[in-house]
């Protein structure tokens, strides 16, 4: 594939991080699914590599790398396994951006060399049991008292939740201020009242150990507020914008491998005396697939490019992840559909692509989210 | 004790082209049996120390291979690259490999891969060990210093020797021996961000044109194209013991197992 948004550093990432997944995790990827099993022995390698702290700068143990390198790693892991692509993007771009980009200089001390060399866990807990795009019913609470932040939450669905060491949570710190009541505050697994709920069990995304995380009356050091009281909504619309592009990126990852999945099934089954290959039916599915493919790689790239250039990233971001989740779920059923009733075997990877694009459309955001954003930005402007 | 090295690579075409190819970031990649080789010099430097210089011929694009060794940790990177050397056979690249390291001087190890993916001649190494006048050895797998010398054992289908040899010298090493570390994502930011590369031409190394290229090559690609091979298909007969026997015969008269 040549694309005109890559220079030379993100073709050599490209090709270390394919070889690095290639022999690291393909052989393990399916095994993992089915086990819904976190592979640390792989993971640590990732980290010992920098693949936990990609956009964080050198000086805080960063790879310091840009939001198209960013691209091209998660959607180059994603293509081999996305429950491992959604541990990276949540982990760099909704749990260690914001800490570079709003924390401290004590705060960036005390958390960003931990998590940019993988050595501690970052996850982003927002949603709870009645606040999923309605973010800004948060139920949480954060109260201030002597000893630093009460905090009672009671958060669902984490990305990372059952390994999270370091955990944004947002919490209500005005009762009476509404969006603007809410805060970030970061707690830490071990904190007292600190606890990792059971496993979900779900349809993809099997590898990541996705969990609730609950705090009672977890004291949390005052200085773990991030930002500053109230800002927590505005932080967390930061990181999404970049968490986008990190999901996008992986539904790329997944779209490009139903691509060459479904191109080396058509090219190996014979029907008809033919290969699939040489049926129309079969070549119209492949065409649509890699167009599809290839428009979600350019809005990725593009997005990533904005970013990279100070641009303003909010409407190619979301138009971005829609697109591109959209089309994983399209790319992936066709898959399947090229593989006929091995496709919808376990035998045959295209399965779990099928299984792992579907969230896509719904987390950080649904598709239905993303239009509301899209429509506002286009209407006003 | 430090040494330096010098690890000559080459960027290779990914895809055999038809007729004369052009060269693009796309089709190019760093000559995978070289990995082993800036490995292997890589591996020296961390426990005596010294310095490791990448060194490549070839056009622009070889840029890329250059990258990545400096993304696996090599000190420096030069790049021959001059119009007059498009064309340019084995004997001719040796020769202005030969001249350039004449400029990295002193080295210890000048460091190859056995053999380039695309042309896969293997004939560079010890063409411009000979050129040079320093020792050689192939397919090594282990080195060792030995007082003011260093044992080398290179690699043979079941056999290993070991030869000893004095400083400086030249060796190639075997695609099995040192596998290549992966690489850091800070390495990759680190090696394009502050990109450090040496650009030389005919004239830096004090070669002439007719020295160089087609114009100083014995040899010239006269002809190239695909090649497909004709699959056979044979099927045994007999118990299952009797057909592995027979294909445990079959596969040894044709060297592809051990007897």
């Amino acid at each position: 594939m040549s694309t005109p948004f890559l220079n030379p550093k993100h073709r050599l990432l490209r090709r270390t991080v394919r070889a690095f997944c290639e022999k690291e995790l393909r052989p393990i990827a399916g095994q993992i699914d089915q086990e819904a099993r976190f592979p640390w022995e792989v993971v640590e390698k990732m980290a010992r590599l920098g693949y936990f702290g990609i956009q964080a700068p050198v000086d805080l143990g960063g790879a310091g790398l840009d939001a198209v390198s960013y691209a091209v790693i998660i959607e180059e892991v994603s293509r081999v396994s996305a429950a491992i692509g959604l541990c990276l993007s949540v982990h760099n771009s909704v749990a260690l951006y914001p800490i570079v980009a709003f924390g401290t200089p004590e705060q960036h001390r005390r958390w960003v060399p931990d998590l940019a060399g993988g050595k501690k866990i970052g996850a982003f807990c927002l949603t709870e049991p009645n606040v999923g795009s309605d973010a800004g019913a948060v139920a949480a609470t954060a109260v201030p008292t002597p000893d630093g932040w009460l905090v009672n939450a009671n958060k669902v669905f984490v990305t990372n939740g059952g390994i999270a060491d370091i955990c944004l949570v947002f919490a209500r710190t005005d009762p009476s201020a509404g969006r603007k009541g809410i805060s970030v505050i970061v707690a830490e697994r071990g904190s007292k009242g600190f606890v990792v709920g059971d496993l979900e069990d779900l349809c993809g995304m099997r590898a990541n150990p996705v969990s609730s995380i609950r705090l009672y009356d977890c004291t949390v050091p005052k200085d773990n507020l991030l930002g500053s009281p109230g800002q927590g909504l505005a932080i967390g619309m930061a990181a999404l914008d970049t968490g986008r592009i990190g999901i996008a990126a992986q539904a790329l990852g997944i779209a490009q491998a139903c691509l060459e999945e479904g191109v080396r099934y058509a090219n190996q089954r014979q029907q008809f005396g033919v290969l699939l290959a040489r049926h129309q039916a079969i070549q119209m599915m492949i065409a649509d697939m890699a167009t599809q493919v290839e428009a979600s790689r350019m809005m990725v790239y593009r997005a990533a490019a904005l970013k990279d250039q100070g641009m303003p990233v909010g409407l190619a971001a979301a138009q971005a992840k829609l697109f591109a989740s959209e089309a994983a779920c399209t790319v992936s059923d066709l898959a399947v559909q090229i593989h006929g009733g091995y496709g919808y075997s376990k035998a045959y990877a295209v399965e779990r692509y099928y299984r792992d694009a579907r969230v896509t459309r719904i987390y950080e955001g649904t598709s239905e989210v993303h239009r509301l954003v899209i429509a506002r930005e286009v209407l006003n402007g | 004790m430090s040494l330096n090295s010098i690890v000559c690579i080459k960027s290779v075409v990914l895809s055999a082209p038809d007729g004369v190819g052009r060269r693009t970031p796309q089709n190019s990649d760093l000559n995978p049996f070289d990995r082993p080789a800036l490995e292997a010099a890589l591996r020296i430097k961390a426990s005596l120390g010294g310095s490791v210089t990448a060194l490549t011929m070839g056009p622009a694009v070889s840029i890329e291979a250059l990258a990545e060794a400096q993304a696996m940790g090599v000190d420096g990177a030069v790049l021959i690259n001059d119009p007059s050397l498009a064309g340019s056979d084995t004997l001719v690249t040796s020769r202005v490999l030969a001249a350039a390291i004449g400029r990295l001087t002193p080295y210890g190890f000048v460091f190859f891969g056995t053999r380039s993916a695309d042309s896969d001649t293997g004939q560079v190494g010890p063409q411009t060990a000979a050129l040079l006048g320093v020792p050689f050895v192939s397919g090594v797998k282990q080195m060792q210093p030995a007082s003011d010398d260093w044992d080398i054992t290179r690699r043979m289908d079941e056999w290993e020797e070991v030869w000893r040899v004095r400083l400086p010298a030249a060796v190639s090493i075997h695609p099995m021996a040192f596998s290549p570390r992966p690489i850091p994502l800070a390495g990759i930011a680190q090696a394009h961000d502050h990109m450090k590369v040496q650009s030389w031409s005919l004239a830096d190394l004090g070669l002439p044109a007719d020295r160089v290229g087609l114009a100083g090559s014995p040899t010239r690609v006269a002809n190239l194209k695909k090649v497909k091979r004709q699959r056979t298909c044979r099927m045994l007969d007999g118990e299952p013991r009797e057909q592995v026997e027979a294909l445990v015969a079959y596969l040894g008269t044709k060297g592809l197992m051990g007897s």
